[in-house]
């Protein structure tokens, strides 16, 4: 019994230390590759800082409006998002790697699901910050024209706009991500054809005044309207 | 030199044939084709008046659609058969007439490049540039234009109108007196249909890089006298009579005046902020014939109208308009936004720091660079409204006492200009 129980012990010690001797060099090839991706990823964001602070994006950033949509959610420069972005997806690369170095069982089925899944999220990201800068931008030029031009309700037509983009971008990110796409695809249709709906009965029932001056300006006599202001030149 | 590529080879065989020349007047006939023929009339009485012994050329540059432009219908159909005396001439020499005909309707920078490539081609010592457009156009002021370059060796020569004294606001207001205070040379009209140069400033303009920049292909002609000015080309201005108005076109949309004049304004001060940024200097310009004079007629103009579209404006863009403008102006802006349309008044100060804020954060791109420009707009019609409230009764000495002074403070505000075009972008949220 005393003697069952030592070789017990012994299988187990003798297990434990094979395992030890197993998993030790795994884990520090783990370490190596962590460490290596730090250095790399580190050296590659000084080099894209660097290509970026040449080719001037934050300048074109912020003619496009990209920045102000940047500071709004509190994100520093698109020079420093993106070189911040290479530094953690090489590293997490690298990290992921490491990872399965270690041989850990299911680990490895994981690893690979999230590789194949990480483009599809940053495609999704990206057409959920282009959305969202087109957005603005649309959305201001179309403040613009509409203030300039005395139209009531200038606010509410640049808002329109911007919300309509939003959904846009929305539906496509989810769907890219591929997040309940028939969901998706019916609540798009449904908001959409609901706000055109209800915009064609608003304007055709609420705005009957509007429409007429609307067309009035548009298709009147314009030249009277304008005399209305001083000659700039 | 001129580039191969730019002259079509037509224009070339015309301009070879005709040699050398003194003086040479250039039009752009795209869509005048009711007013050309009293334009060419117009040039070749002056040209038979006023300078009968010179070697001369008129360079119409237009669209080939010849019915558009009127070309063969009009007085201008004489194009065709070059280098034919005309009757009850008095010129000793021949009048050329050459054409450059585009596929398309050419725009006004490309139409100017033509001009000042034939006038280098030519080797024209005086040159000027009209409109057909102006149903005015007398021999006399074309000579006016002509004469300061051919005689008295200027290289740039201003028009100078008689206008009603609610015309030409913006340039009254913004143009002229910024300018003035930036550059240090005073032109009165910088964005003009007429004006006159030198072989010399024609050769310099025409070697620059410029010619693919939106703000060249809209409205060159601003340019023109800023590179004369920076070029310490020598500049003058002559008084041509009375301003006729534009009917249709970009002139009557405020928004569209404004994207182009202020638009390449601003442009001009970025691309020759070197030149500016050190210069002190204010020198007026001489004058041919009388100075600018005012009239006073009835008008029917919206005064109410205008004062809700800048006040709607302000209140509208205020986003927009604090990402442009320093804080203190703003909150200043928005304290007189408030105030009675009978109390309302937009003082100078305010005014210049307003532009002065534009100018810079259209140097910073703090936004895209058009819609800073359009959200100029609104403020333009506040100080619009606020000069017609200000100027109702006032008389010619009057105004020109006004807009004096109005120069002078932008010309004490220059380093607060200065000071924000050097500082580096603000963050805002």
């Amino acid at each position: 019994m005393r003697q069952t129980i030592l070789q017990g012990l012994e299988q187990v010690y003798s297990n434990l230390v094979h395992m030890i001797a197993e998993f030790l060099p795994r884990f520090l090839v783990m370490l190596i590759i962590i460490v290596i991706g730090f250095l790399v990823a580190f050296g590659l964001k000084y080099i894209l800082r660097a290509l970026l602070g040449f080719t001037k994006l934050d300048r074109v950033s912020e003619e496009a409006g990209a920045s102000r949509v940047l500071r709004m959610a509190h994100l520093p420069s698109m020079t420093e998002l993106l070189s911040r972005s290479i530094f953690w997806v090489t590293w997490l690369g690298f990290i992921l790697v490491g990872l399965s170095v270690l041989g850990v069982a299911g680990l490895q089925e994981q690893i690979s699901r999230l590789f194949r899944f990480l483009p599809e999220v940053f495609v999704a990201i990206l057409i959920l910050f282009l959305g969202v800068v087109i957005a603005n931008f649309l959305s201001r030029t179309a403040l613009l024209a509409a203030v300039n031009a005395g139209h009531p309700s200038a606010k509410i037509l640049s808002w329109s706009i911007r919300f309509a983009i939003w959904i846009l971008a929305i539906s496509m990110t989810l769907e890219e991500l591929g997040l309940a796409r028939q969901t998706v695809i019916s609540a798009f249709s449904i908001i959409f054809g609901a706000s055109m709906l209800g915009l064609a009965i608003a304007f055709g029932l609420g705005g009957q005044d509007l429409a007429r001056k609307f067309l009035e300006r548009y298709l009147g006599d314009t030249k009277k309207e304008k005399d209305k202001e001083p000659q700039p030149l | 030199m001129v580039e191969d590529t730019f002259l079509a080879d037509d224009l070339l065989r015309q301009l070879m044939s005709v040699g050398e020349v003194d003086l040479l007047v250039g039009i752009s006939s795209h869509n005048a084709a009711s007013t050309i023929s009293h334009a060419v009339h117009a040039i070749e009485q002056s040209f038979q008046q006023h300078f009968v012994r010179q070697r001369v050329v008129i360079v119409n540059v237009g669209s080939g659609d010849k019915s558009e432009d009127g070309v063969v219908a009009t007085g201008f159909g004489n194009f065709v058969e070059k280098n034919v005396r005309l009757p009850r001439i008095t010129s000793l020499r021949t009048i050329h007439r050459v054409t450059a005909n585009f596929s398309g309707p050419p725009s006004p920078g490309i139409a100017l490049r033509t001009i000042l490539a034939a006038a280098d081609l030519l080797r024209a010592r005086a040159c000027a540039v009209v409109s057909p457009a102006t149903s005015n156009l007398t021999p006399d002021s074309i000579a006016n234009l002509l004469r300061p370059v051919y005689r008295e060796k200027f290289d740039f020569v201003a028009p100078l109108y008689t206008r009603h004294k609610y015309q030409g606001l913006l340039a009254r207001n913004l143009l002229y007196p910024m300018s003035r205070a930036v550059f240090g040379c005073g032109i009165r009209e910088l964005y003009s249909d007429e004006w006159g140069f030198s072989g010399r400033l024609a050769a310099l303009c025409l070697n620059q890089d410029v010619w693919h920049e939106e703000a060249i292909r809209a409205r060159p002609e601003a340019w023109m006298a800023i590179s004369a000015i920076s070029s310490d080309f020598r500049c003058c201005e002559a008084f041509l009579g009375e301003k006729s108005q534009a009917v249709k076109g970009p002139g009557t949309d405020i928004v569209e005046v404004l994207r182009q004049t202020v638009g390449t304004l601003f442009w001009c001060l970025e691309t020759q902020q070197s030149l500016w940024l050190d210069c002190e200097r204010s020198q007026p310009l001489p004058t041919f014939g009388p100075a600018h004079e005012l009239t006073s007629e009835p008008t029917d103009l919206d005064r109410h109208r205008i004062f809700e579209m800048f006040r709607s404006g302000v209140t509208e863009l205020e986003p927009i308009l604090s990402s442009i403008l320093d804080p203190e102006t703003h909150s200043e802006i928005k304290s007189i936004v408030s105030l009675e349309e009978g109390k309302f008044r937009f003082k100078s100060d305010i005014w210049v720091r307003t532009l002065y804020d534009f100018a810079a954060s259209y140097h910073h791109a703090v936004i895209n660079r058009d819609h800073i420009l359009q959200a100029l707009t609104p403020l333009y019609r506040g100080m619009t409204f606020s000069f017609l409230v200000e100027h109702s009764d006032s008389s010619q000495a009057e105004m020109e006492a006004a807009s004096e002074m109005l120069c002078v403070e932008f010309e004490l505000q220059k380093p607060y200009l200065r000071e924000r075009w050097k500082a580096k972008v603000e963050v805002k949220s």
